[in-house]
């Protein structure tokens, strides 16, 4: 009866309520973590890192490299630097263009945006950025997708 | 002579695949893992149950393939699959298996093979609300088809319709990243029609699947998966089976699958369980 109680309670927090009953032996919604993202990231150092390691990832991949053709490099590094502080709940603000406004006339594909992503991953994985706090970033960037794709 | 046609046809696909993807962009767009491995039939999904997604990492403008090998060693008996897939645009997946399943005790086997098409109706696995949802179909003919004749089916060969809804969930359980799939089947099939489709007991025709499984890093996920099945034949008793399952993505290209199987009872034999070994190859 506990358990239920804790599963609704735990319910009220997650989105992943369904997938977290299915899993009841392994539920460990409490176990999740809600420490700041931004110091789980390392802070400006780990932010500063990720984004170097990610603009190195996306210059050595062909499939999208064309699309950063144009970029202002020293620009894209600061204000991705304070998007990815701010999204993290960081002492930054973000003051770039929206993504519509960034992304505009691009029209990115899904498999461009994957990439992408992908970039990421792997730029946090050389920043040595533990899987829990990558995941929590990943999902707070994911929602940003239909601002990025198609415009 | 029908041998001869599949190897054909079999030959065909593989010649067609390798001469798309030979002019298509490179498929590696999909995040690890999440083009799923090869099921039993051929389709992109867990092992005993296909998912939503379509095999390879090919995304909305590439083409992708797999092939795979899938050995099964239960109680009595053993199941050997070999098959290939090829993916349009992660829309169409087309997918080839065939299968033997030999009786150990008196080394008897059955082959049978499988065609699937699966197409991808809606959504996305990983981005936005909504499920990736996917229909599929599978034709399946029996190689062999006395056995099902003997036991009591009504065909050696039949099509089964699924429709199927997976979604990921990037953080999840312990910030891991989990998926689930469920899959609501309409089939005839007795045991994934190795006895042939239908019966003299003809159960009902829906069946539910269903499959969980968990990243623990971003190269090993484990998860569990459950597929209802029809009870059609009134000599036999059919049940339900499941596996829990280990995945192993050391890159894009390879995948290795191990699973501990509950197949239920088989062919009059109880309690079928056993090991499940599968490795996969996508392009």
């Amino acid at each position: 009866m506990s358990k239920i109680t804790s599963i609704i309670r735990c319910c009220q927090y997650s989105r992943h309520c369904l997938f977290a009953a299915l899993l009841i032996p392994i539920s460990a919604c409490v176990s999740n973590n809600d420490t700041n993202l931004f110091q789980d990231l390392g802070g400006h150092a780990g932010v500063a890192q990720i984004t170097d390691n990610f603009i190195m990832e996306i210059a050595n991949d062909e499939q999208i490299i064309d699309y950063f053709a144009d970029s202002n490099v020293q620009r894209f590094r600061e204000k991705i630097e304070e998007h990815f502080c701010a999204i993290a709940d960081g002492p930054c603000e973000y003051t770039g263009d929206t993504m519509v406004q960034v992304h505009a006339g691009m029209n990115i594909g899904e498999a461009d945006f994957n990439a992408v992503v992908d970039n990421l991953i792997v730029a946090m994985d050389k920043a040595e950025i533990p899987i829990a706090a990558q995941n929590r970033l990943l999902a707070r960037l994911a929602p940003l997708r239909p601002e990025i794709i198609n415009q | 002579m029908t041998n001869k046609i599949m190897s054909k046809k079999l030959l065909m696909i593989c010649g067609l695949s390798a001469t798309l993807f030979a002019s298509a962009t490179y498929a590696d767009s999909k995040i690890k893992g999440t083009g799923g491995v090869s099921s039993i039939d051929g389709s992109s999904g867990g092992g005993l149950i296909p998912w939503a997604t379509l095999g390879s990492y090919a995304m909305d403008n590439e083409i992708g393939a797999t092939g795979f090998i899938t050995r099964a060693e239960i109680n009595d008996f053993e199941l050997a699959v070999a098959g290939v897939s090829a993916n349009y645009h992660d829309r169409i997946e087309v997918s080839l298996a065939r299968q033997k399943f030999t009786i150990k005790a008196n080394d008897a086997s059955i082959s049978q093979d499988k065609i699937g098409l699966k197409v991808k109706l809606a959504g996305d696995v990983i981005y936005g609300a909504m499920p990736q949802i996917s229909a599929g179909l599978v034709y399946s003919k029996l190689r062999d088809p006395a056995t099902a004749v003997a036991v009591g089916a009504d065909s050696v060969k039949g099509n089964e319709i699924y429709l199927s809804g997976a979604k990921v969930w990037l953080n999840s359980i312990a910030n891991r990243t989990a998926m689930l799939n469920i899959n609501a089947r309409y089939s005839e099939a007795n045991q994934y029609g190795l006895l042939g489709f239908g019966g003299d007991d003809q159960d009902k025709k829906l069946q539910w699947e269903l499959a969980a499984a968990l990243f623990i890093t971003r190269s090993v996920a484990i998860g569990f998966e459950y597929r209802q099945k029809p009870d059609n034949l009134s000599a036999l008793t059919e049940q339900a089976a499941q596996d829990i399952f280990i995945a192993w993505f050391p890159n894009k290209n390879f995948s290795v699958t191990a699973a501990w199987l509950d197949l239920g009872e088989i062919a009059g034999s109880e309690k079928q369980t056993g090991t499940y070994l599968s490795i996969q190859g996508a392009f």
